[in-house]
């Protein structure tokens, strides 16, 4: 297992494991970097996923404290779980369905689309999908989607059969079993499905893709990767010059450690990304580390999210199979005439008989609920999933009334909906009752926004520093030896699911990474090293430098 | 550690769960786990111990909660509902009473199945009351990689 030292100032140190994190320390380490990855979550194999809700929430979600306000229902029913993401090697990609469509064009161009909106901070994306559509199809192989590459769609399972039957009833043309990152067949050295249906669990045979046992391991497989699962990082350290040195985190053992880096590189989801960096002032930059422009923390955005679920007088056993292998585009356009700017799609889902009685509707109980509970059996259930309205004063912020297990302050996650969300929202709630009527649905029910996966847009890519946090490659416009690797980096959230785009982004990244350390262009930052024990022996001369990346690739 | 909490409690305790969550097919069995999900609560917190035996001596006023018919049973949840013992119930029951492998075989559910091979060759796809839909695009139906309406 490579490792190296603390004062070794030639390393990359990736805050983060997910689809950001994961997919660029696999790229650079190809390109012969030394990448060392601080992970916060401990390293679970497959072998220890349980096919168990509540059992597997405890295992793999990101549960140290964190803090709401604002007008969102989930201030109310999850005051301390804004958002369902994973705290384990591989992030949130150990959680995370499959779902990959891709951006469409307009998407990249809040600003020419949204402008005008009250209490929209609308900005154009510095990018467009031409310039991310070569990425876009590196990523879809690497991750293996069913419709691309020659791979075949997934069957049609119960659930689907319910959805893209209402669909045809009610007129929609654009439907299918997704763009899934779930092997149908088997491929990149991992099996087919077995249709367990508990992907949101950690997929136990493997079958959908997470960096956990992809990227992660491959990388491993080069001596290039240094993995600290069990590492959490508090804080990112700059120079006089303000440019980064490293990052000095809490190990498994409860110990402070500097790692010393020649780039840092922050990928730890849309709340933790802008809570270290918020946490990483000093004072030269007193508002937070890269924060300039102000909008650290801010425009914060969760994704429209809402379900609507549908009961028939006939069996459907939704729970059995892929858990959401169905996507029907056709309410995606930005179509201003239904009442809101951007559109959304529909997805197919299920959860098991334990997380429907907590997510259905928190709070309720008397028969009304218990009927709907007991319907189960003959229930199939969709996902709406849409652009949200990026605000400025919906943010990540630092809460110092309340300090985690490290004495850091904790993140506080303020959101109202904008009445454009709301407009989709009462749209996407209408269309999917009148998908499952169509098809005889006898109950159907709107089911509120879940704690968010989807994170989003908290240190977000302009083409202006006073604009945002980041450029077009996800350097900080303040401090170009730091990127910001995740979904954070979105100028604004599309309707579709983020992780294509992110792997799409981080592959981006990587190679300009890769041309800046070969060319000069990317300066490192001087850390003084303070005495303590650097660990182990001097950093082994024969190590390929990264400014001369390996001609092959493991 | 103190005690556990007193026959009264726990058996008023068992009935509040059956009135917030009804239902008439599950056994007392179900809704025990929801107890003992209290109880466990209450023997490590002198403070929730106190909150459960006064609430549920406060339902036996003016008569007990357990010999009020199923309409005053509900009326007096609804009058308690922003108590502490309340939420604590209520909290304990929507997570206690729903994980649990008996009232997912009563709805229908069939939980784990990654050790039996999941449900790919167990029914995953046996819904037979509806045609079976395209699984593909329509490739003839034009590329979505556009704004749509026109702004």
């Amino acid at each position: 297992m490579t490792r190296y030292r603390y004062d070794d100032d030639d390393v990359v140190a990736i805050v983060g494991s997910g689809a950001g994190g994961g997919t660029l320390a696999h790229e650079l380490v190809q390109a012969g970097h030394k990448v060392v990855i601080l992970e916060a979550g401990r390293h679970h194999e497959p072998e220890e996923f349980v096919n168990d809700e509540w059992r597997s929430f405890k295992q793999l979600a990101w549960l140290d404290t964190r803090t709401t306000s604002g007008s969102f229902r989930i201030a109310q029913d999850f005051p301390h779980l804004p958002a369902w993401t994973c705290k384990t090697v591989g992030g949130t990609t150990v959680h995370w369905a499959g779902c990959c469509p891709r951006f469409m064009e307009h998407e990249f161009k809040a600003s020419t689309y949204y402008d005008g909106i009250d209490g929209v901070n609308a900005l154009d994306w510095p990018i467009s999908l031409a310039d991310l559509e070569p990425y876009y199809d590196r990523a879809e192989a690497k991750l293996g989607l069913t419709g691309t590459n020659g791979i075949p769609q997934l069957p049609a399972n119960n659930n689907y059969k319910v959805f893209a039957n209402g669909a045809q009833r009610v007129g929609y043309k654009r439907f299918h079993t997704g763009r899934y990152a779930c092997n149908p067949v088997p491929r990149d050295d991992r099996p087919a499905t077995i249709q367990d249906g508990f992907p949101f669990q950690g997929s136990k045979n493997r079958s959908r893709w997470s960096t956990l046992y992809t990227e992660i391991p491959r990388a491993l497989a080069t001596g290039k990767l240094d993995l600290r699962p069990q590492c959490h990082v508090i804080r990112v350290e700059t120079d006089d010059q303000g440019l980064a040195t490293g990052v000095t985190y809490v190990d498994g053992d409860g110990l402070e450690q500097f790692q010393r880096a020649r780039i840092v590189a922050v990928a730890g989801n849309a709340i933790e990304t802008p809570r270290l960096l918020l946490n990483s002032a000093t004072s030269r930059c007193p508002d937070g580390l890269a924060n300039s422009s102000g909008q650290l923390g801010c425009n914060y955005m969760r994704h429209l999210t809402a379900s609507v679920y549908g009961i028939f007088d006939k069996p459907v056993r939704m729970y059995r199979g892929e858990t959401m292998a169905g996507h029907i585009e056709d309410e995606a356009p930005h179509d201003p005439a239904r009442g809101f700017v951007g559109g959304y799609y529909l997805q197919l889902l299920s959860l098991g008989v334990p997380f429907m009685a907590a997510f259905v509707n928190p709070g309720a109980w008397g028969r009304d609920f218990t009927s709907f509970m007991e319907g189960y059996e003959n229930m199939a259930g969709l996902w709406l999933v849409g652009e949200d309205m990026p605000q400025q004063t919906n943010r990540v912020t630092l809460n110092h009334d309340e300090l985690d297990q490290f004495g850091q302050p904790v993140p506080n996650v303020h959101f109202d909906d904008h009445p454009n969300d709301l407009a989709m929202r009462e749209h996407a709630w209408s269309a999917g009752e009148a998908l499952y009527e169509s098809v005889g649905a006898v109950r159907t029910i709107r089911t509120p926004p879940y704690p968010a996966t989807h994170n989003i847009g908290t240190a977000r890519m302009s083409e202006r520093p006073a604009d945002g946090v980041v450029n077009r490659f996800g350097q900080a416009h303040d401090v170009p030896n730091l990127f910001v690797s995740d979904a954070s980096q979105f100028t604004t959230g599309a309707a579709a699911n983020p992780t294509l785009t992110i792997v799409a982004l981080a592959i981006r990244q990587a190679e300009y990474i890769t041309d800046g350390l070969r060319s000069g262009s990317i300066p490192t930052g001087h850390a003084v090293w303070d005495g303590r024990d650097p660990g182990g022996p001097a950093p082994d001369s024969a190590t390929t430098p990264a400014t001369a990346p390996a001609d092959q690739p493991a | 550690m103190s005690e556990p909490l007193s026959d009264h409690a726990r058996e008023t305790t068992l009935r509040v769960a059956r009135v917030m969550y009804p239902h008439d097919a599950l056994p007392d069995e179900a809704y025990e786990k929801v107890v003992r999900a209290v109880e466990a609560e209450a023997s490590g917190n002198d403070a929730v111990r106190s909150t459960v035996e006064q609430a549920t001596a406060a339902l036996d006023d003016p008569t007990p909660f357990a010999q009020r018919d199923a309409g005053a049973q509900l009326q007096a949840l609804r009058d308690a509902g922003g108590t502490p013992y309340f939420h604590l119930v209520r909290a304990t029951a929507v997570v206690e009473l729903y994980d649990n492998p008996l009232v997912w075989r009563a709805f229908g559910y069939e939980g784990p199945s990654v050790h039996l091979g999941g449900y790919v060759n167990r029914g995953f796809d046996d819904l037979d009351w509806l045609p079976d839909p395209p699984i593909a695009l329509d490739t003839g139906a034009g590329s979505h990689h556009t704004a749509g309406g026109a702004r």
